[in-house]
């Protein structure tokens, strides 16, 4: 097999996306879907660095870093509501929240 | 097999197994080896500060809270009769749209590679020295690493807000 | 790559390993005889000269136990966590130096570093490698499905997140002073004396870092004081409650490898490595040795001196005392270097 080149990378980080989406749009658990987030924040992060690697510059790694953060900032607030969502609802699963809806 | 296949297929496998099934706690371990693998592909990409960043806040920290909460919760199943019945990739309306966007994702991916195939290889010239990329950290993006800090801040006060009983002190 | 430095890079991994489990079972002996002393008592004496094969007894002893599941337990992450918890513990020594260039008496062209895997940024994958090992810890507590596992993972994987920041912090002291993110960088930093008899040793400008991280290094293993997550008045024996035989042989194991780990970086980091007056560089891991023992040493002492905290007690310190001195540490090392020059 021929070494992998930019495109392969961004096939794969594609792959991945994909599959975050489909996991956020597919499953009904609160944590399942904060976890295809990440998935997909991955698969960006992918992105960034192969074409900061192709670009020889450390842009994409230093966005990466912001990516990271911003990670973690959702994941601390997402799963502090998901914590108060079970207490309320005692139930993970998004369609059982419906107190806003009309 | 070169690693980047390798590191690719088991990135690819545990993402999938991450949405595939439904016990949340596999479902964070999985994970946990997908960001392992993508560890790998930085190091490949002369990135090894990334590489390590990603083990340190990915899987150090960021999946241990999850995996905190999740056991916190102990509510690991969909429990729902519908989802007993179905398998969550299973559903009839996910599984028709789905078919189209993946055979649309999978005619691009083969357009792309076709395309990219002759402009591929990387060039030299990697910056994979971690003083370089802190100097460009603490110049040239200063104000978002300070912005990000005010994020950060903003997120542990609401996290805890959110987070705490109503009442208690 | 030239076959006699292969070979002989092979045998270094497996003459770590090797050494790391002998290390494990030796520590067992120590642990007990200074036990015995604090305590006044005589320690293990029966089992060959001065108990000396106690360790070997043990080992056998547990390989000959029942392997126990509870039937509720998840069973596939029940046999995961354990591996998990050894795993992490061996690896990090992976990336530790622990002496100078050898040529090995002349057997090896052009010297073989005493290192597994030089890696240059050492000093995060020892962090990362720690960030890891609190999942075997926080699996083997819930996949048990008993409430005495259940909490003593808990409070484990609070313990080791809110130690994990001092800890770094206490690391990133040193990554100012001594420029570099290799180990073996930092060690070699440190050679030298100041006015011929004060060892160029980071403990000495970085004294509060030292403080910081032994403290830090003790919570991180789960060591007394600090050793909720397996406070057997409270939990029965926390997240390894349900664990027999071999598998419990793994925690046991990764418990002492892990503090052998941090020794090591310690004595790496702090302490000068293999850096010693008398000693020519070649036998220097002599020094390191030494150096790694004595803070076994105070491990031990530390474990069999003091009570331990209260639950609460530990998570006070840890974010209310140790974290911002840790911040204040690196400010002022930060200032420092930028006035004096590294």
């Amino acid at each position: 097999m021929p070494a992998p080149s930019l495109g392969d990378y961004l096939a794969l980080s594609a792959v991945l996306f994909a599959i975050g989406a489909a996991g956020v749009f597919v499953r009904r658990n609160l944590i399942t879907i904060l976890l295809s987030i990440e998935i997909m924040l991955n698969a960006v992060n992918l992105t960034f660095v192969a074409f900061g690697r192709a670009l020889g510059s450390a842009d994409g790694q230093i966005i990466v870093f912001f990516v990271m953060t911003v990670a973690a900032a959702e994941a601390a607030v997402g799963l502090a509501i998901v914590i108060t969502l079970f207490r309320h609802r005692e139930s993970l699963n998004p369609d059982s929240f419906t107190a806003l809806k009309w | 097999m070169t690693p980047f296949y390798l590191f690719a297929a088991i990135a690819v496998g545990a993402s999938l197994l991450v949405i595939a099934q439904r016990n949340p706690v596999y479902s964070v371990l999985l994970l946990i080896a997908s960001f392992g693998a993508l560890s790998g592909l930085y190091v490949l990409l002369d990135a090894p500060f990334v590489a390590v960043i990603q083990i340190i806040v990915y899987a150090g920290a960021i999946m241990v809270l999850f995996l905190f909460v999740v056991m916190l919760l102990n509510a690991p199943h969909e429990e729902t009769p519908y989802d007993e019945q179905v398998h969550p990739l299973m559903r009839p309306g996910p599984m028709r749209l789905g078919a189209v966007l993946a055979l649309g994702l999978v005619v691009e991916l083969i357009w792309a590679l076709e395309k990219g195939a002759e402009s591929g290889r990387f060039a030299g010239g990697a910056v994979s020295n971690v003083g370089a990329i802190g100097r460009l950290l603490f110049t040239e993006y200063a104000f978002a690493f300070e912005v990000t800090s005010i994020l950060i801040i903003v997120a542990m006060v609401g996290a805890v807000v959110l987070a705490r009983r109503e009442g208690a002190r | 790559m030239p076959t006699p430095l292969f070979i002989a890079q092979i045998g270094l991994t497996l003459f770590v390993f090797v050494m790391l489990l002998s290390s494990a079972a030796g520590m067992v002996y120590v642990e007990r005889k200074v036990a015995a002393l604090l305590q006044q008592r005589i320690g293990p004496y029966l089992v060959g000269p001065k108990g000396l094969l106690q360790p070997l007894a043990d080992i056998i002893k547990l390989m000959f136990k029942e392997e126990l599941r509870p039937s509720a337990a998840d069973a596939f992450l029940f046999a995961l966590a354990p591996i998990i918890s050894a795993t992490c513990a061996f690896a990090a020594f992976a990336v530790v130096p622990f002496g100078g260039d050898t040529t090995l008496l002349g057997l090896i062209p052009g010297g073989l570093r005493l290192q597994v895997a030089d890696v240059n940024v050492a000093i995060l994958v020892v962090f990362a490698i720690a960030s890891m090992s609190v999942y075997g810890i926080v699996l083997a507590g819930w996949s048990s499905n008993s409430k005495y596992s259940l909490l003593g993972g808990l409070r484990s994987s609070a313990q080791m997140i809110s130690y994990e920041l001092s800890y770094g912090l206490a690391l990133a002291g040193v990554l100012l002073v001594g420029n570099s993110l290799s180990l073996t960088d930092i060690v070699n930093r440190q050679a030298g004396t100041w006015l011929g008899f004060i060892p160029h040793w980071f403990v000495v400008v970085q004294p509060i870092g030292f403080l910081i991280y032994m403290t830090a290094g003790i919570a991180e293993t789960n060591r007394a004081p600090f050793d909720f997550p397996e406070a057997e008045q409270e939990l029965v024996a926390g997240y390894h409650t349900e664990y027999s035989s071999m598998s419990f042989a793994m925690f046991f194991l990764a418990e002492y490898v892990n503090m052998v780990t941090v020794s090591a970086v310690a004595t790496d980091l702090f302490l000068g490595g293999w850096h010693g007056p008398f000693l020519s560089e070649s036998i220097g891991w002599i020094w390191f040795l030494l150096k790694v023992a004595a803070i076994l040493f105070f491990y031990v002492w530390m474990r069999w001196t003091l009570p331990r905290y209260r639950y609460d007690q530990l998570m006070r310190f840890g974010w209310k005392i140790l974290l911002p001195l840790a911040v204040v540490n690196l400010l002022v090392t930060a200032a420092g270097v930028l006035y004096f020059g590294s």
